[in-house]
């Protein structure tokens, strides 16, 4: 085929132009770690990694999701803890107090026990969280869940509750949720069990104790045995269900916490697979390239000056 | 004879220089001197020559290449408009992948729609177990940020869409300017070659011109006996010999969209080839199918998240219809968003598992999964016509080099030529000095007898 002086320099031109993108691709590869940064680059990937992107993110916030979680469970492990204790000591009070001939400084010091155990288990039921929001009183944080009420002696007469029966449940995974909040009460007869008061199972701790506080009081050991007693073991036995279910509920988050970060390390490599470039491969067609690209330049200057001018007289 | 062979020779070499003054003009075609024997004498003793005549120039063309270039020019140029123009919304799509940071090797596209939403939903699932005013107001403010972005990709778009209808306009005016001149051409280069003559630099600057006429639209071609071409555009006739019955006009279609019609005849005309080609299949096929795409998601992203927030509240967290006018509800603020999530324990939970439930008007996938296959989409399309412009450039650069090989100007061919045009007049000039000598000596002989 027939050459022309022109043809050379429109054939170069292209040429050292693709050599100088592939260059520029593969520095570009080679400086950033990824062999994939726009979607021209490989659409269908570039979709596969979209997705694994937003799973990562969302298994990032399910994360912190349970962090927050685990903390407000262990929060109100520990004044159920208590709680329990309280009632179930004055459960024991009731079953001897019942069953004894003790004359009535034992009763008038047992009321008075019983009457600490109230405010005490009063105090436990108003915790509050490192925020300073109330911990038992469903969604309303802001207000003491139970207020009381008092004689003139000093003596709670009655206790009302002031929260609701909303919960939330924390998302831990893809359509997976977790309650870890307990409402102080609850008279509606559905929805989560109340911690204090529960309808549905017919459990009442302060109005039982303080029915029990006062028949104390005032020397009545009548049917303490049948009665008080049988209704604060009852209130005992909710109680440790709910210390149970708590201990549960950490349980399940902790096991969560592990799958959670298993998925997360999971989609961290799959992200890093799909688009990480292979440095080793990249820094050698680097290379390649570098050097086709200098002989390109000194093939072409060489080519280019030839000419049978230089040799015409 | 001696003066009809140095004239020969002298326009040899004046041909040869012309050759040579265009070797880097792309569009020059070389040129030859046609000699030929003259006319022949009888003698006593049979023929004899006289000499040489220069009778014709002959350009170096390749009709047939010379269409193929035409041909695939336009498709070159079609698939440049179409790259140019879908790697533009790439840009402004800003789904630009980065490496993280030193204490975080996950790859993340941060700036994108697709992190965005992602993070509107991590957001209400952070609701789950953190609604307090300070989180919801970053709910609030990501939200925001999502309209947000959603307006400016979309109205991006809008503006490439506008840009490619300019790019049309300006491309049809240039057309139409391009047959006006093919034709003037035509009645040059018949003007001239009426008396016989030659017209070969007319010649090259049409071809020069239904080239750049072929960049910006596809044309058939045919050339009439007195050498004219005629130029048809979708089956109508633009120039016909020294005429143009007709040219190219823009007309918006019902979509807002400029289309191509033939002025006079009034019929829509299909250009598939050439920048307004390109610029019109970019338009109306990938990148409306993006804007449908986003359009869609952020018009399901409104309904959907509405439906669980209002069946709460009685109030639509979002307004707007599609991409282009999405916002957050301005009396939906961090205290509203907060006692909501507080009065239903299930509203944030609900809000957070939009993210992965499948929607039937988005072909049952979720909004992230429509909106990253939107993405991928595009990727798609650019792709594809960066592959088909590789290839076709690859093409015309093979039928560049033939043309060149035919009309192209070598310089050592030239300078060989120009040497022995050289020898031959020195030669010629040699040939007459020798008769003139010989006819003084002749001279001489009849003074002295």
């Amino acid at each position: 085929m027939r050459v022309s002086s022109l043809m050379f320099s429109q054939n170069y031109l292209p040429q050292l132009n693709q050599l100088e993108q592939s260059q520029n691709q593969l520095q570009g590869e080679a400086s950033s770690g990824l062999s994939l940064t726009q979607p021209e680059d490989n659409p269908a990937m570039m979709d596969q990694v979209l997705s694994l992107q937003s799973q990562s993110s969302a298994n990032a916030q399910y994360q912190k999701n349970i962090t927050q979680l685990q903390s407000a469970a262990a929060v109100a492990a520990n004044p159920i803890n208590q709680i329990q204790s309280l009632v179930s000591q004055a459960s024991q009070i009731a079953l001897s107090a019942g069953g004894a001939n003790g004359g009535s400084a034992d009763l008038s010091a047992d009321a008075d026990t019983v009457e600490g155990y109230v405010k005490s288990i009063l105090q436990f039921a108003n915790s509050t969280d490192g925020s300073g929001n109330y911990i038992f009183g469903g969604s309303n944080t802001t207000t003491p869940p139970f207020a009381a009420t008092y004689d003139s002696s000093g003596n709670i007469t009655a206790v009302t509750y002031q929260g609701n029966t909303n919960v939330q449940s924390g998302q831990i995974a893809p359509n997976v949720s977790l309650t870890t909040q307990i409402p102080g009460a609850n008279t509606t007869g559905s929805g989560p069990q109340g911690l204090l008061v529960d309808s549905g199972s017919g459990v009442d701790v302060f109005s039982d104790l303080i029915s029990f506080q006062q028949k104390l009081a005032s020397g009545n050991t009548a049917s303490l045995t049948s009665t008080d007693a049988t209704k604060l073991e009852a209130d005992d036995n909710h109680l440790i269900g709910q210390i149970s279910a708590n201990s549960v509920v950490q349980s399940t988050l902790e096991s969560a916490s592990t799958n959670n970060t298993n998925v997360g390390s999971t989609l961290s490599s799959q992200i890093s697979t799909d688009t990480g470039a292979d440095l080793a491969t990249t820094l050698s067609k680097l290379t390649q390239t570098q050097t086709a690209y200098q002989a390109a330049l000194e093939s072409g200057v060489l080519v280019m000056n030839l000419s049978i001018l230089q040799y015409i007289g | 004879m001696g003066a009809t062979s140095l004239s020969a020779e002298q326009q040899a070499s004046e041909i040869t220089g012309n050759n040579l003054a265009n070797v880097n003009n792309p569009t020059y075609s070389r040129e030859q001197l046609v000699m030929q024997s003259a006319l022949p004498v009888d003698t006593p003793i049979g023929q004899e020559g006289t000499g040489v005549d220069a009778s014709s120039i002959q350009q170096f063309r390749d009709a047939y290449v010379d269409s193929q270039v035409v041909s695939q020019t336009s498709v070159t140029s079609s698939y440049t408009a179409q790259q140019s123009t879908l790697q533009n919304a790439e840009i402004y799509l800003d789904e630009q992948l980065q490496a993280g940071s030193a204490t975080d090797s996950t790859t993340n596209s941060p700036n994108g729609l697709s992190a965005n939403i992602s993070n509107l939903f991590n957001q209400f699932s952070g609701l789950t177990t953190s609604n307090t005013q300070a989180a919801a107001g970053t709910t609030i403010a990501d939200a925001q940020n999502l309209a947000k972005q959603f307006n400016q990709v979309s109205a991006s778009l809008s503006n490439i869409q506008g840009n490619t209808n300019q790019s049309v306009q300006t491309g049809v005016a240039a057309a139409n300017q391009d047959l006006a001149t093919i034709a003037g051409l035509n009645q040059q280069i018949a003007v001239a070659t009426a008396s016989g003559g030659t017209a070969d630099a007319l010649v090259d600057q049409r071809q020069t011109t239904l080239q750049n006429l072929a960049s910006y639209v596809n044309f058939s071609s045919s050339t009439e006996s007195n050498g004219s071409v005629d130029v048809s555009i979708g089956g109508v006739s633009m120039v016909a010999g020294v005429t143009t019955p007709d040219q190219l006009q823009t007309f918006t279609n019902s979509s807002g969209n400029l289309m191509v019609q033939a002025q006079n005849a009034g019929t829509p005309l299909t250009i598939t080839g050439g920048s307004i080609g390109g610029n019109i299949t970019a338009r109306d096929g990938a990148l409306a199918t993006l804007q449908s795409g986003l359009d869609a998601v952020a018009s399901n992203l409104i309904t959907q998240v509405n439906t669980v927030y209002n069946a709460s509240t009685g109030e639509n967290f979002f307004t707007g219809a599609d991409a282009s006018d999405i916002a957050v509800n301005s009396s939906v603020g961090a205290s509203d968003l907060n006692t909501a999530v507080s009065n239903d324990g299930s509203l944030a939970s609900n809000l957070a598992n939009l993210a992965t439930t499948p929607i039937s008007s988005l072909k049952n996938q979720t909004l992230q999964a429509s909106y990253d296959s939107t993405v991928s989409g595009l990727g798609d399309s650019i792709d594809i016509a960066t592959g088909q412009l590789n290839s076709n450039q690859t093409v015309a650069q093979m039928l560049s080099n033939q043309q060149s090989s035919v009309s192209g100007v070598n310089t050592d061919e030239e300078m060989t030529n120009l040497i022995e045009f050289q020898k031959a007049y020195e030669a010629s000039a040699e040939l007459i000095s020798t008769v003139s000598n010989m006819l003084e000596t002749v001279i001489d002989m009849a003074y002295e007898s």
